[in-house]
């Protein structure tokens, strides 16, 4: 087939702006799939991606449509659509030519909206402006036409109208993609050029990787060569999405699929390299991608020190589909051995640890996540710390750097004020308010990123009743005044429960922590003595009172069981502490730092 | 011949799950019916007890409740009859029954004599209006008074008294009143019962409502200290968390839970310890009933074959509820360990907090332990 009938696109939108269903329609209307094994979202493969309604990682389908006696190789590349997940956004889009632009019709045009068609401008794409869901009551389609061509420049002609749900408008679609979007050039006769936009781990398989195909071709039994790693394999396997993989003799340039290659670890490939062949090597690799950088850190411990070994199974087990996510073991004095755990955002965090959970049979405890902080010490060198353990002694700092992001909400104007409080007690700093409509704006904020990473997304939701949206892009690194908050328990530092905060809220934090904690843990056999420190100064102070009779008078007639059963739930709740000296700390109380706003 | 292990029970317990009226703590299989239902219960039970093993021979007799004073003088005789044609007096050392001063009249008096009936429990709660009102008992602290005298003018040697103390808004007054009043009565036995917050009974509605408070952990422990000095004091022994006897009338059928060795319980929810398995009938008295006429031979809903270490664990925190706690000889002939082959890193723990006391022979809970009992108990489960 020449690269006159493929066409490359992906579909990029907001979180739950309908991308999965019309997906998954333009899969029904090319018979790519029976209905018989259709089941909603067929793109979402993990159980959580379908529970949640979130698509986490990219993944690929090949369509075949038949247009004016044609045959057109359509290739849907599926995007993530929350803000944590913009760099596997970035990779899908390098592999295709074109993308679908997609507008929930009653939501209008949102943060991720605007910062995914941005992405995709930077990438050169064609974009297919699609305004979805307008089967809805709700819907204002030409509301929102006119807040795209305010943001995005997009021409109100060029977009069209769908409903995914009752397939108006599909038709339409598939036009537009094979009008509108270039097919890919033609050049198989040059040396194999194609890009790794993702990857998956499989038991039995190994490593499989998504390939796009600039130039060249590539068949069973060549000997490939990654131009990044400097790593060859014998390539075993090659063939497309449909959506489930199919074996072809080869692929060549312009298509999309997937490449086996007995490749034992994800760690031996990088995503974002270049595929060419040993022997006849292109001159340069593609551009690629930069890496992700973990954002968000949080320590997480196996609740029983006995569980260190299956936890770190668990974890690699958990990495090999997921190379954003990294894990180092480290040592608390309070919680043992355990990991230090960076994600790309607090979604991501909450995803990984949810995994780990229903994937492992293991009791975790989690400290409070923090970001990545940047000191100059006196003597000049720079260290980054991912750990407020790790910060160096007060006198030997000079300057404390935290990371910075911008932020843009997309939101209704009578929630502006809201917002603009909401990010003033947060350390924002005001950068500006565009207008999309009379009812609509654009709110900028540069915002520490420690600030938003735990609840303000849900604050933000709160203050807009829902209507706000929000996407944020690192910015760098800015000089603050921070300190390091101590915990104390029963005289003893507990540096699982350290924090760095801002000296002008450290006495407000510490006093709130304490009284947090104490509601936290429960009553022991002697007094415990919660304190909040900065160095070597005690800034506020509680004591839980210890238990003074816990005796059941009746022993229930003969109802033994009854009595054990009791017991047995006093001692399971015991289990998933953690003990520190001799105090037990549950879990929830090592996040509690996060919510000391309430 | 049964192994060593499986005793043959020697206690048997009946159930009557019958009140005059629900008070506001209860949470014991009890509910107000008619006495055509009671008539028909009574005869389910009496089938029950003619299904058991002919070999048991129960050294104890305890009928429970509920309220078995409740029974018309008729149907108390007609009960008692077919306990005594079961199991001959002559084998019985300890036949207890339960009574409500309220229920509790000359006739029915006369009756728990006149069947070898040798020990009465007296549901007395409080002498002071104030504090029977607010635990929804039907009688008055004057009715209390004139159901022990009935009981021994008829000759009762061995009479218990059942105290409620912790209530809210009571002071340490009140209960140390109610500690001189009972004391003057001079009963063989005392039972002293923290006020417990069961789930689904009133006084939980009204305590998760906010119509009444808890009495503060502080007070209660007060109040369970003065009981444990005063009645010490005037002759009793502290044998038990919640017990208090003169010396010789240490219940004997209680013992056998406290000891947990196996038992017999008939009667609707009553719990059976037979063999090394747990069991448990039928609690809802209408299903109850219908079973046993069903001709069925037992309408158990629960059976646990209770596993070798849930049965060390039971058998140490049981006989931790004892002053005298368990000694390593018992131990050692139950279970051919000894208890710190068993337990010897959780005891030097609480040793250490001074929560139990164990010198090779005997392991008790210290005073300090006794008050939280429960959180000691915690640490002889198996998890």
């Amino acid at each position: 087939m020449s690269t006159e009938r493929i066409r490359n696109f992906c579909i990029i939108a907001h979180i739950d702006h309908g991308k999965s269903t019309l997906a998954d329609r333009l899969l029904e209307k090319t018979h790519t799939i029976t209905s018989r094994e259709f089941r909603h979202q067929m793109l979402d493969d993990m159980d959580l991606e379908r529970e949640r309604g979130i698509t986490i990682k990219a993944s690929a389908v090949a369509l075949k449509l038949v247009r004016n006696g044609q045959e057109y190789n359509l290739n849907l590349i599926d995007t993530p659509g929350h803000v944590d997940f913009s760099y596997e956004v970035s990779r899908s889009l390098g592999a295709c030519e074109g993308a679908l632009l997609l507008v929930d019709a009653s939501q209008g045009v949102e943060a991720q909206t605007v910062a995914n068609a941005y992405l995709a401008m930077e990438h050169n794409l064609a974009i297919i402006p699609v305004i979805s869901k307008i089967d809805l009551p709700q819907s204002r389609p030409y509301d929102v036409l006119t807040e795209m061509e305010k943001t995005l420049g997009i021409s109100p002609e060029e977009a069209f109208m769908v409903s995914a749900k009752t397939g108006a408008g599909i038709d339409e679609i598939f036009d537009a993609i094979i009008k509108h979007i270039p097919p890919p050039k033609d050049s198989s006769d040059a040396p194999l050029k194609a890009l790794i936009f993702d990857s998956v781990y499989d038991e039995y398989r190994g490593v499989i990787i998504y390939l796009r195909i600039f130039d060249g071709s590539v068949k069973v039994g060549d000997e490939i060569y990654m131009m990044k790693t400097n790593r060859s394999f014998k390539v075993e396997e090659v063939g497309v999405f449909k959506p489930k993989m199919v074996a072809k003799d080869g692929l060549s340039a312009g298509e999309v699929g997937y490449c086996i290659a007995n490749i034992k670890s994800i760690r031996d490939i990088k995503v974002g390299d270049t595929v060419t062949h040993a022997r006849e090597r292109a001159a340069e690799a593609l551009p690629g991608y930069r890496p992700p950088i973990p954002m968000v850190y949080c320590g997480i411990y196996p609740a029983n020190n006995a569980d260190f070994h299956p936890l770190r199974e668990a974890l690699e087990r958990l990495s090999l589909n997921d190379s954003s996510f990294t894990f180092e073991p480290e040592t608390s004095q309070a919680l043992g051995f355990g990991f230090r755990c960076g994600f790309l955002g607090l979604l991501h965090m909450e995803i990984v640890q949810e995994r780990l959970e229903r994937e492992s049979n293991i009791n975790i405890v989690q400290t409070a996540p923090n970001v990545t902080y940047e000191i100059l010490k006196i003597n000049k060198e720079i260290v980054k710390v991912d750990n407020p353990e790790k910060v160096p002694p007060v006198n030997e700092i000079e300057e404390f750097r935290e990371p910075i992001v911008r932020a843009s909400f997309v939101l209704p104007t009578e929630y502006l004020g809201a917002i603009m409080q909401l990010a003033e007690a947060r350390r924002g700093n005001y950068k500006g308010t565009e207008y999309l409509s009379e009812k609509r704006a654009i709110l900028t904020y540069e915002l520490p990123l420690s600030e938003i990473i735990f609840d303000f997304f849900d604050k933000m939701k709160s203050a807009t009743r829902g209507y706000g949206t929000l996407d944020y892009d690192f910015i760098g690194y800015e000089h603050a005044d921070l300190v390091k908050l101590d915990i104390l328990v029963s005289g003893k530092r507990v540096d699982a429960l350290s924090t760095i905060v801002h000296r002008k809220d450290a006495d407000m934090k510490g006093r709130k922590l304490v009284k947090k904690l104490k509601n936290e843990i429960s009553r022991h056999l002697f007094e415990v003595v919660l304190q909040a420190a900065i160095g070597s100064r005690i800034i506020a102070r509680e004591s839980i009172r210890p238990i003074a009779k816990n005796v059941t008078a009746k022993c229930y007639g003969g109802d033994i069981t009854r009595k054990r059963k009791l017991l047995e739930k006093q001692k399971e709740g015991k289990k998933r502490m953690k003990s520190v000296g001799n105090v037990e700390i549950p879990q929830k109380a090592f996040l509690s730092v996060l919510s000391v706003d309430e | 011949m049964t192994s060593k292990k499986h005793i043959l029970p020697t206690a048997l317990y009946i159930h009557i799950p019958f009140c005059a009226k629900k008070c506001n703590y209860c949470d014991f299989n009890s509910m107000v019916s008619e006495s055509r239902v009671v008539d028909r219960y009574l005869h389910a039970l009496s089938k029950e007890l003619n299904t058991l093993e002919s070999q048991y021979t129960f050294t104890t007799i305890y009928i429970g409740g509920g309220t078995p004073s409740l029974l018309s003088a008729i149907q108390l005789e007609g009960l008692l009859r077919g306990v005594i044609r079961y199991n001959p007096t002559s084998q019985t050392q300890e036949y207890t029954v339960e009574a409500n001063p309220g229920t509790l009249t000359a006739d029915k008096v006369r009756l728990l004599k006149e069947y070898a009936v040798n020990r009465v429990s007296l549901g007395i709660q409080s002498f002071q209006d104030r504090q029977l009102q607010f635990l929804g008992r039907i009688h008055s602290g004057d009715d209390a008074r004139n159901a022990f005298s009935l009981l021994r003018n008829a000759g009762f040697k061995n009479i218990n008294i059942d105290l409620i103390f912790g209530c809210p808004e009571q002071t340490p007054d009140d209960w140390k009143k109610d500690l001189e009043i009972a004391i003057a009565l001079n009963p063989e036995h005392i039972s002293t019962y923290a006020l417990t917050y069961e789930e689904e009974t009133p006084l939980t509605r009204d305590l998760k409502n906010e119509v009444i408070r808890k009495l503060d952990e502080y007070t209660e422990l007060e109040m369970y200290k003065t009981a444990i000095e005063y009645l010490t004091l005037k002759g009793y022994n502290h044998y038990e968390i919640s017990n208090f006897a003169k010396s010789g009338y240490e219940c004997s059928h209680n013992y056998v839970y406290w000891r947990n060795t196996s038992y017999v319980g008939v009667g609707a929810g009553a719990h059976s310890f037979i063999d090394g398995m747990r069991m448990s009938n039928e609690k809802d008295v209408f299903r109850y009933i219908h079973g046993m006429h069903e001709n069925k031979k037992d309408v158990k809903s629960f059976r646990e074959c209770l596993p070798q270490d849930h049965f060390v664990s039971e058998t140490v925190i049981m006989a931790l509820r004892l002053r005298q706690g368990i000694t390593n000889t018992d131990f050692y002939e139950r279970f051919g360990s000894t208890i710190q082959d068993q337990f010897g890193d959780t005891i030097s723990i609480l040793r250490k907090a001074g929560l139990v006391s164990y010198d090779d022979e005997r392991l008790k809970l210290t005073e300090k332990g006794l008050f939280v009992a429960d959180t000691v108990m915690a640490e002889f489960i198996y998890i």
